[in-house]
């Protein structure tokens, strides 16, 4: 072991050579002159030396150098005298002795001594060879103590720094006061972050910790400092709080909700989403701010994300009647494993989904079960969907009718025709319908109405198709039956026009003979036969005209000619006409009509009255009333005929202004009725854009009244 | 006062005898000078005799009333014709009046009507 020496070892030898020479040679003098004992005093000088530095091996020096001295001695001195010789030996002896009591006392202090040394090289060594740097400084602020670590960072080498302050390596000079302070204060320091510079002049993150040194009295007198250069660290720890930063700034600012808590269930983030919507609770226990549980959630789950897995899960909460889409990662933080849940709540979009659903169900079954036969039509015109009236139309399974082209089922003389309407509908043409000849698989021919509409977004559309064959054939039928029924018509109304000529044409010299024969000389008997030829010749005559009239109207020949018309002059003139029936049957007929003048058709006016007053006659038994009355509402006239007849019953009154109603039909019912006359009424009431009823009780008589407006 | 000379046109036999007969009552009055039986005859013998008065009847065979009277009148703008038919419908009446008719007469008629439409014709045929 090797230790620094307080003198050089040359230096030793030289001292110990020269001192040991000198001896000889003033042993050598002192010889030389005789005299008779040699000073041995300066013998020590050497010795003690060698002693002190070499130990017991002076005792080799003191053999030497007595060995010197007693043959100077004898070489001198001769015939020695016996008590020089003794005294000589004694001397010389005495040299040994000394020298190994000197050598004995120097080994047992120097054995001493080397274990402190060997201690304090030790604790050196350490500190030399430490990764950290340890710097000694006493109360002072000066550095007692510099190792290789320290000038690592420091740039500094222990000769530059040792003796100076150590306030010019902080970046802020009070550091060292402050540090001291701590260190004094509460006898260490630990893990102390600062900064300082380096011989560079940059600035070094170090973590230093410190201990107080004091001296045997416990006076403080220094502090031993051990600190490491933590830049890389500090820098990395900024990143990361930055990266941290951001992942928060990012985490804050995202529409999902977003936490972390840690294994034990507690909040240690929470973004701004779900502070809004549950406060600030973070340290809080996250089953009893996001549940309020007492327990952790049952579908929590932590367990799994711990061990670290990723989990992502949807969750329907029933409480909240919501859905959320959860995604939950293992965090790492210092070793530390929290877990991250991002959620989405997704009950819109799943209350959407449920309703694309619903809707897509809705109409796959409209499509289904409609009772259109429908096809969907790819853009290559390729059949790709169709359904069950489709399926039936076409009299192919619906497998098959899949991937047929479209124009195969369009007879070929109607194809091209149709082909180019729809692609005018794909063109997002003008909306129309398309008839054409549809070919079944049995080559059957149906005639359908088809409508395409192209779906919007897609190349596709919907082909909608109606077998309108069994309408068609209707159709014609009932053309075909509409005209022969117009030609019917037609023949009915030459007919009646030629019967009613024919039949009044005999009447014609029925009526002017009797005429005639008024002015012939008659007995009274002949008088009365005249007169009910007469009579009868007038009925006929009425009836055959109101066949006249219906024939017209049935021809849609009828056009009003209106007129100022004196209502009561007309009625008058109607009762006039009526009155030789009236009288034969004892019937009282009262009048109660204004002078009101109306637009009307008067020849039209008249009949309605002259056919309502004689239907009234007519029912009416002999001795009963019939009463005409009009009154003026303003924008109409309101009419009523009221008679003591017979009456209508219940069962009869709706349809007595149908053509050709009789209430009696049998043998037995009253003649001169055809059963025209109130029809007449009715649509001469309704050309003059009035309106017809009657109201009637069986067996005491009926009412009948209409309005018409005033101006036509 | 002068008689009024008057031909009938009517293809119907007992017509033309009921209408001779009517005007027989006022024989003071009225003169029938001759029959026509069809629209074509007429014509002629109104060309020929120059009556004052016709009565025409519509509905008849070769050539109908209707026609008669637009020749006639085409003869003579100021005849005076009286149109008889039983076919009583607004449209034949309007027809006559405007072929030429002076006055309409509905089949059947009395001899009172008759009368009555041969005054009127005059009466308007004068103004």
């Amino acid at each position: 072991m090797k230790y620094p020496e307080a003198i050089g070892m040359k230096k030793q030898i030289l001292i110990l050579s020269l001192a040991s020479l000198l001896c000889v040679i003033l042993a050598l003098y002192f010889a030389s002159r005789g005299t008779t004992i040699v000073y041995t005093h300066l013998f020590y000088i050497p010795i003690i030396l060698a002693g002190i530095w070499y130990k017991k091996k002076a005792v080799y020096l003191a053999l030497l150098l007595g060995a010197v001295y007693i043959f100077v001695t004898l070489f001198f001195i001769y015939p020695t005298p016996t008590e020089i010789l003794i005294a000589t030996l004694e001397r010389a002896v005495m040299f040994v002795v000394v020298a190994y009591a000197i050598g004995f006392v120097s080994d047992k202090w120097a054995k001493g001594e080397e274990n402190l040394k060997e201690t304090k090289e030790y604790l050196d060594n350490i500190i030399k060879s430490s990764a950290d740097a340890v710097v000694v400084v006493d109360t002072d602020g000066t550095v007692r103590s510099w190792n290789k670590a320290a000038e690592d960072y420091m740039g500094y080498t222990a000769d530059e720094v040792i003796g100076t302050a150590n306030k010019k390596f902080f970046a802020e000079p009070e550091e060292a006061e402050r540090i001291m302070e701590i260190v004094q204060r509460d006898g260490e320091l630990k893990n102390y972050r600062t900064i300082v510079l380096n011989k560079a002049n940059k600035p070094v993150h170090i973590s230093i910790s410190a201990a107080l040194l004091r001296d045997k009295n416990g006076v403080p007198i220094g502090t031993v400092r051990v600190s490491r250069d933590v830049t890389k660290e500090v820098e990395l720890e900024e990143k990361i709080k930055a990266e941290r930063d951001n992942l928060n700034l990012i985490l804050e600012s995202m529409a999902d909700g977003v936490y972390i808590v840690s294994k034990d269930y507690e909040v240690e983030f929470m973004n701004k989403v779900l502070i809004d919507v549950f406060g600030y609770h973070v340290g809080d226990v996250c089953h009893k701010v996001f549940h309020n549980r007492e327990d952790p959630c049952p579908q929590c789950k932590n367990t799994e994300v711990m061990k670290g897995e990723t989990v992502r899960w949807e969750w329907h909460s029933h409480r909240q009647n919501k859905t959320y889409d959860l995604v939950e990662t293992p965090l790492k933080n210092n070793g530390i494993i929290s877990k991250l849940t991002i959620f989405r709540d997704i009950s819109d979009r799943k209350r959407m989904e449920e309703e694309l659903r619903e809707a897509e169900e809705r109409y796959r079954i409209i499509f289904e079960h409609a009772l259109t036969a429908l096809c969907v039509l790819e853009e290559s015109g390729i059949i790709s969907l169709v359904n069950q009236e489709f399926a039936l139309l076409s009299d192919y399974s619906r497998e098959e009718i899949v991937g047929k082209k479209w124009g195969d089922f369009i007879a070929s003389e109607d194809r091209e025709r149709v082909l180019n309407y729809c692609a005018e509908r794909r063109a997002g043409g003008a909306p129309a319908s398309c008839l054409f000849r549809f070919v079944s698989s049995a080559g059957e021919i149906k005639q359908v109405n088809a409508w395409i509409e192209p779906i919007p977004g897609v190349n596709r559309c919907i082909a909608a198709l109606l077998d309108i064959t069994e309408l068609k054939r209707k159709e014609e039928e009932l053309r075909e039956t509409c005209e022969r029924l117009t030609e019917l018509d037609k023949m009915k109304r030459d007919f009646l026009n030629v019967a009613y000529h024919e039949m009044r044409s005999p009447l014609a010299p029925i009526v002017g003979y009797a005429s005639l024969l008024e002015s012939c000389e008659l007995p009274d008997k002949g008088r009365r036969y005249l007169a009910n030829i007469e009579q009868s010749a007038k009925e006929l005559d009425m009836m055959i005209n109101r066949m006249l009239q219906l024939a017209t109207i049935d021809g849609k020949k009828i056009v009003l000619v209106v007129e100022e018309v004196h209502l009561s002059e007309v009625v008058q003139e109607v009762v006039k006409g009526v009155e030789p029936a009236a009288k034969k049957k004892n019937l009282v007929i009262s009048m109660a009509v204004p002078e009101i003048e109306i637009q009307a058709d008067k020849e039209k006016t008249a009949a309605i009255f002259s056919n309502l007053i004689s239907n009234a006659i007519k029912y009416t038994e002999e001795g009963g009333k019939i009463g005409i009355s009009a009154e003026d509402t303003g924008e109409d006239i309101r009419v009523c005929i009221t008679d003591t007849g017979i009456g209508i019953s219940k069962e009869h009154l709706p349809k007595v202004f149908e053509r050709f109603y009789m209430v009696d039909t049998s043998l037995t019912r009253k003649p001169g009725s055809l059963g025209l006359g109130l029809s007449i009424v009715k649509e001469y009431v309704n050309l003059h854009g009035g309106k017809v009823w009657a109201t009637s009780e069986s067996g005491k008589g009926s009412k009948f009244f209409f309005i018409m407006p005033k101006r036509q | 006062m002068q008689k009024k000379r008057v031909l009938i046109v009517e293809d119907a036999a007992y017509m033309r005898e009921m209408l001779a007969e009517m005007l027989e009552q006022e024989k003071d009055r009225y003169e029938v000078v001759d029959f026509a039986v069809n629209g074509k005859e007429a014509v002629e013998k109104y060309k020929e005799l120059k009556p004052d008065l016709v009565t025409m009847d519509l509905a008849m065979e070769v050539m109908d009333g209707i026609q008669a009277i637009v020749e006639i009148k085409k003869y003579d703008p100021n005849a005076l014709i009286i149109a008889i038919t039983a076919l009583g419908t607004p449209e034949q009446k309007n027809a006559a009046l405007d072929a030429g008719a002076g006055e309409y007469l509905w089949k059947p008629f009395s001899i009172k009507n008759l009368f009555d439409a041969l005054e009127r014709l005059q009466r308007n045929g004068k103004e």
